[in-house]
């Protein structure tokens, strides 16, 4: 069972596993962990040459490769003698945490270990627990010291949280709902309460928090993929949204891919820029919008927020 | 053996699920009549449990949280797609109404809903994809565009383990037969490089001492792939269906 938390001295700094995508399409969301990180007084420990954790994808071809990919990414940090793990993309996250469930089975981790020896990489002995980088910094630092720490408050804008999927589901995976340290698995609330220490109003209640962005299918089942951003964006303006907070980069680049099919369907109104949670929270510890890497989504959340008068 | 006769049913869905006058078509919303059944057709049933993914679909009593929290049943409002509907039809062994779905079932998205909320601790998720992967397996169901990019990301990653994102998209946008136009293509990929965010080709990123890791990888999925394709050919061919 994945049960996040400090176990030793080492656990200080938890291992951090960015995962393919905070090293490409993400990089805004890679600089911007860093930036709330340092300005939040916090650190994290960078996993040497990790692999792809192999998402939803590759477990429909393979449940030992689908177990094996990550496992070797656990192990790499069990050999920097951390027991935490920290993964800032919601694939990431359930991929890790469901290598945990299946080597808890002696059997399978003996496989996967065979596999991980074969391969040339150092074996896993089944205890880091994984943890989203939002819980890490909400169990870490949380709204107060967040609160303290803001230096240009987000006032005056309606920020919708969108948590996605795979944050906190399942829990049998995820652990979530177990500890102070993991978020409500059915209603979570973390990202409503740092984007509320940030100045925002939050809309606690909007109604497409955790539903699928189409995931995986983003490019092979369209009519979902579109149907399902489009209405985390409609909903978003529903509410009173001025922009969509997002903590996973499937979702952030999957509504943002589909915006231009999103506007011939829906039509321009519906359309919200779309921001990692981290770029909003670096800007108000501080950053600007330039530092924040706004310019980069393609919603180009940078255009509305200079609107506001943020710089 | 599990006792599945709880049927469920309207009759809409078909007519001839009738057993010894007892309707068994397993459909949302209906009566329940409970009564075991012992002459069941198992074999699909076993496959599924034997998989290392299909494991828990015994535990599975039909009470359909799956479905009512089922995105794509629910929100996209795709009714064929049901998942408590697919899990009787492999309890009970109706493998030719199980086809009839064989181009729906591929298009779960994944959001892990019903295995989050099942009380009795079914992957659900991870079932429907066994019995998916048992339907293209045997043949009944064509190779899923979802199929195709799972196949993709994986040959993709093992590569180099890690994801060469934009190759991907252009590979499997490519094999899908589908082009951006060359303007949209330019914008954005000139966005992407100024940003530092096109690691693609020569400059893609890649995880040291791979080569070794992916090899054994490689080799162990296509072991698993043989495997499964030889023991649901095996179960096919032996022949399922009701009695």
């Amino acid at each position: 069972m994945n049960a996040p938390g400090a176990r030793g001295p080492t656990d200080a700094v938890p291992a951090y596993y960015p995962g393919c995508s905070l090293d490409g399409l993400g990089k805004a969301y890679e600089v911007t962990v860093a930036q709330v990180l340092r300005r939040l007084g916090l650190a994290l420990d960078r996993i040497v040459d990790y692999n792809c954790c192999g998402a939803t994808e590759v477990k429909n071809l393979s449940q030992e490769v689908s177990v094996a990919l990550p496992a070797r990414n656990l192990a790499l940090a069990r050999s920097m003698d951390r027991h935490q793990v920290v993964a800032a993309c919601n694939g990431c996250v359930y991929s890790l945490a469901r290598a945990n469930d299946a080597v808890a089975d002696p059997a399978m981790r003996g496989r996967i270990n065979a596999t991980l020896e074969a391969g040339g990489a150092p074996t896993y002995d089944g205890t880091a627990s994984v943890q989203h980088v939002l819980e890490y910094i909400y169990a870490r630092a949380g709204p107060d010291r967040v609160r303290a720490a803001v230096r240009r408050p987000l006032t005056g804008l309606t920020v919708a949280p969108y948590y996605g999927c795979l944050y906190t589901r399942p829990k049998r995976y995820t652990g979530a709902g177990r500890s102070p340290e993991t978020d409500d698995p059915e209603h979570p609330h973390f990202l409503d309460e740092l984007l509320e220490a940030c100045g925002a109003k939050v809309l606690t209640d909007f109604s497409a928090k955790t539903i699928c962005c189409g995931g995986g299918h983003a490019l092979s089942d369209l009519d979902v993929s579109v149907a399902f951003s489009a209405s985390i964006l409609n909903e978003a303006g529903r509410a009173g949204a001025d922009l969509v907070a997002t903590i996973c980069p499937l979702g952030q680049i999957n509504i943002e891919n589909h915006l231009d099919r999103i506007r011939a369907a829906y039509g321009e109104e519906v359309v919200r820029p779309v921001a990692y949670f981290t770029q909003l929270m670096s800007l108000a510890l501080g950053a600007s919008v330039r530092e924040a890497r706004l310019k980069d989504n393609f919603s180009r959340p940078d255009l509305f927020l200079r609107s506001r008068g943020f710089a | 053996m599990p006792i599945v006769e709880k049927s469920l049913v309207t009759v809409d869905r078909t007519e001839h699920l009738e057993i010894e006058g007892i309707d068994v078509s397993g459909d949302w919303n209906s009566f329940l009549r409970s009564r075991v059944q012992v002459d069941l057709d198992v074999r699909v049933l076993d496959w599924v449990r034997s998989q290392p993914q299909g494991d828990t679909i015994s535990r599975c009593w039909q009470c359909g949280t799956c479905t009512a929290g089922c995105c794509l049943h629910t929100d996209y409002g795709l009714t064929d797609f049901n998942p408590r509907y697919f899990i009787y039809l492999a309890q009970v062994g109706y493998e030719e109404e199980l086809r009839k779905y064989s181009s729906t079932i591929w298009r779960c998205v994944s959001c892990n809903k019903c295995v989050e909320r099942c009380p009795k601790g079914v992957k659900v998720e991870e079932v429907v994809h066994t019995i998916g992967s048992y339907l293209e397996a045997t043949g009944g169901a064509p190779e899923s565009p979802a199929d195709r990019f799972d196949r993709a990301y994986t040959e993709n990653l093992l590569r180099r383990g890690i994801l060469d994102e934009a190759d991907l998209f252009r590979t499997y946008e490519r094999g899908e037969g589908r082009t951006m136009p060359a303007r949209e293509m330019l914008r954005m990929g000139l966005t992407l490089l100024r940003s530092g965010r096109l690691r693609t080709g020569p400059l893609a990123h890649r995880t040291r001492g791979w080569r070794r890791f992916g090899a054994v990888l490689r080799a162990k999925l296509e072991e698993d792939e043989r495997r499964r394709r030889e023991s649901a050919g095996a179960v096919a061919r032996a022949g399922g269906g009701p009695r």
